[in-house]
């Protein structure tokens, strides 16, 4: 491990930096303003990411932990078989909401209250309003994982969580986050709304409208599948894959310094994925029991979602091609590069799977397990562990304490789902074609998909073990000394000493400016 | 009687609809004018003139003749303990 920097480590760059200054007044960093906003922008977003960025990273562990376990029962039927709460179908349930609700959902809140500020050039408005709303939306989520372990569940995929239990703290921890978003929004200072904007907001008025119709509570039957689909697919396009593509859009081109391949290109991909995306949820019901139309519409519609996934995904490719060579220095840009990869490739076998024919294979089988992690894991949470690792230093004033621990976070986590993924969509193939045999016996299924069973538990494990090094190390972060964890002035590189100033410092603090400060800046040629 | 599939319809119809709506209100507002300045909103000068490790000398020397003398990056610039 690395010793952890001093508090002097990020103004190392003072003398040439200066220097720099000199060299170039067309181009002396952020005006005095500019320098305060930010300033103000970050410290109003501190307390409500780094509570979100903590409890997203303690569900994640009690999701590892459940998902281990669901997933050991798969190949050992007669593990942890003694208590209720234990049983397969609680537990693989409890895994789903930790890891999606309470690791995904929460991470991916505390990236978007930290970039709005920074995209709209001004500070989070209502704060104390996102933080209560945070902490309500984590009771609700541990109500609605302690009910499942109970066997209190609404019986709908994805929508579990008892909504007269937990549902009141989810839609109002939700509602109190997203109105300090909006808030923050209105009371912009930016001219323009960077692409992220739009992914972030569109999330914010996507996902209510998407739960109230999933928990109304009349639905029955055949109606309550087709609303239950309508939910679980849309709250992956318009909640997850809305945050984590319009976190992508903003740290793969501000790590490289470069704006994206093509703005025009982003703005399609947005508002194809707005217009069209809320039609594929029936494909999850080929050859179910509803009108057939329904189904095609759908299917359609999946394959006409090439179009959002091939701009973003041309857009976040090429902003890096020909600098691959940044991913060795940016553990940031490994996590979200290979993010975006994912994204696309998650997309592109969601259109193929919707398919009848490719449908007919893999239904019901492993293969949609393999895909959903390929979303939800190597698209969403490999964005998400990127987007922390730029954070988390700025909003704690210090860097990471340990390159060996971010490597080895990298590796074990991106070992743990190759090998998860390729077991599970082997197996599932394997199922389903012997599924589709009329020869062979149901048992030949089951046997068939046993290996990539115990590949899956083996990619869960190495996983697990990822989960637990980024935990500890994010808790070394939170924890360092205090003269380490101090906020340093400049604050953590994003004000180097060329941008500091006498009065931005000053403005931190609430103080007058000390007097003089502006003719010395003047003098310097940083007004 | 009420189909089964009312429920979905409608909540597909209202999503679209409200896409459609906002998209409208962006362009009449004048969201879609000048997108090369929006794509460069994220950037402050300091982002253009960032020594980047990666970059080529040709890649760096034009950012230099653009933007002006290089800063050095503080440590952990990019994300992370690199």
């Amino acid at each position: 491990m690395t010793a952890p920097q001093s508090p002097q480590g990020a103004g190392g760059a003072a003398a040439p930096a200066a220097s720099a200054v000199g060299a170039a007044p067309a181009l002396r960093g952020l005006a005095p303003d500019d320098l305060e906003i930010r300033l103000r922008a970050d410290e109003s977003s501190r307390v409500v990411v780094l509570v979100l960025y903590a409890v997203a990273i303690g569900w994640l562990l009690v999701g590892s932990i459940f998902g281990d376990i669901a997933s050991f029962k798969l190949h050992w039927p007669d593990f942890l078989t003694r208590q209720g709460w234990l049983t397969f179908g609680r537990v693989r349930t409890a895994h789903l909401h930790a890891v999606n609700y309470g690791w995904a959902t929460a991470a991916l809140i505390g990236t978007s209250v930290w970039l709005l500020p920074r995209l709209v050039h001004t500070e989070l408005k209502g704060a104390l309003t996102a933080l209560l709303g945070g902490v309500l939306f984590t009771i609700g989520i541990t109500v609605g994982i302690v009910g499942v372990l109970l066997g209190v569940n609404d019986g709908m995929e994805w929508l579990e969580a008892n909504r007269y239990a937990a549902g009141p703290f989810l839609v109002i921890g939700g509602g109190l986050v997203g109105l300090s978003l909006f808030r923050t929004v209105a009371a912009r200072r930016a001219q323009h709304l960077y692409v992220s904007v739009w992914y972030i907001l569109g999330a914010f008025i996507w996902f209510p409208m998407l739960y109230v119709v999933g928990k109304w509570p009349t639905w029955s039957g055949v109606e309550s599948a087709a609303v239950n689909w309508f939910f679980a697919h849309n709250v992956l396009g318009f909640w997850l894959t809305a945050m984590s593509v319009g976190a992508a859009y903003y740290f793969i081109p501000k790590v490289l310094g470069r704006p994206i391949y093509s703005y025009q290109l982003s703005v399609i991909g947005f508002w194809s994925l707005a217009l069209f995306y809320s039609l594929n949820g029936m494909h999850h019901l080929v050859g179910g029991p509803i009108p057939t139309w329904m189904v095609t519409t759908s299917i359609v519609a999946s394959v006409f979602m090439f179009i959002p996934v091939v701009a973003t995904g041309i857009n976040l490719h090429m902003t890096v091609v020909g600098r691959f060579g940044a991913l060795r220095h940016s553990p940031t840009l490994r996590f979200v590069v290979l993010g975006a990869i994912a994204y696309t490739a998650v997309s592109l076998q969601g259109s193929f799977t919707a398919l009848r024919e490719v449908n007919r294979v893999t239904h019901f089988t492993h293969w949609t397990v393999a895909h959903s992690h390929v979303g939800g894991y190597a698209f969403v949470s490999f964005v998400a562990f990127g987007a922390m690792y730029y954070v988390v230093p700025r909003l704690v004033g210090h860097e990471w304490p340990s390159v060996r621990l971010v490597r080895w976070h990298f590796n074990t986590v991106l070992a743990g789902i190759a090998i998860y993924v390729i077991a599970l969509t082997w197996s599932g193939v394997a199922q389903g074609l012997a599924l589709l045999d009329a020869r062979l016996p149901f048992q030949v299924s089951v046997e068939r998909s046993i290996p990539g069973l115990y590949g899956r538990s083996l990619g869960g494990l190495i996983l697990t073990v990822g989960h637990l090094i980024f935990a500890y190390h994010f808790w070394l972060m939170v924890r360092m000394p205090r003269g380490a964890t101090r906020r340093t002035l400049p604050p953590f590189h994003e004000a180097q000493p060329i941008l500091y100033t006498a009065e931005a410092d000053a403005a931190r603090r609430g103080a007058p400016a000390p007097a003089g400060a502006s003719a010395q800046r003047r003098a310097e040629g940083t007004a | 009687m009420i189909p089964s599939s009312l429920a979905v319809i409608v909540a597909t119809a209202a999503l679209t609809l409200l896409a459609a709506a906002a998209l409208a209100w962006a362009w009449w507002r004048g969201y879609f004018d000048d997108l090369d300045a929006q794509s460069r909103v994220i950037f402050e000068p300091r982002d253009w003139r960032l020594e980047r490790p990666w970059e080529s000398p040709v890649d760096r020397l034009e950012r230099e003749t653009t933007y002006g003398a290089p800063i050095a990056p503080a440590p952990g610039e990019w994300g992370g303990a690199a």
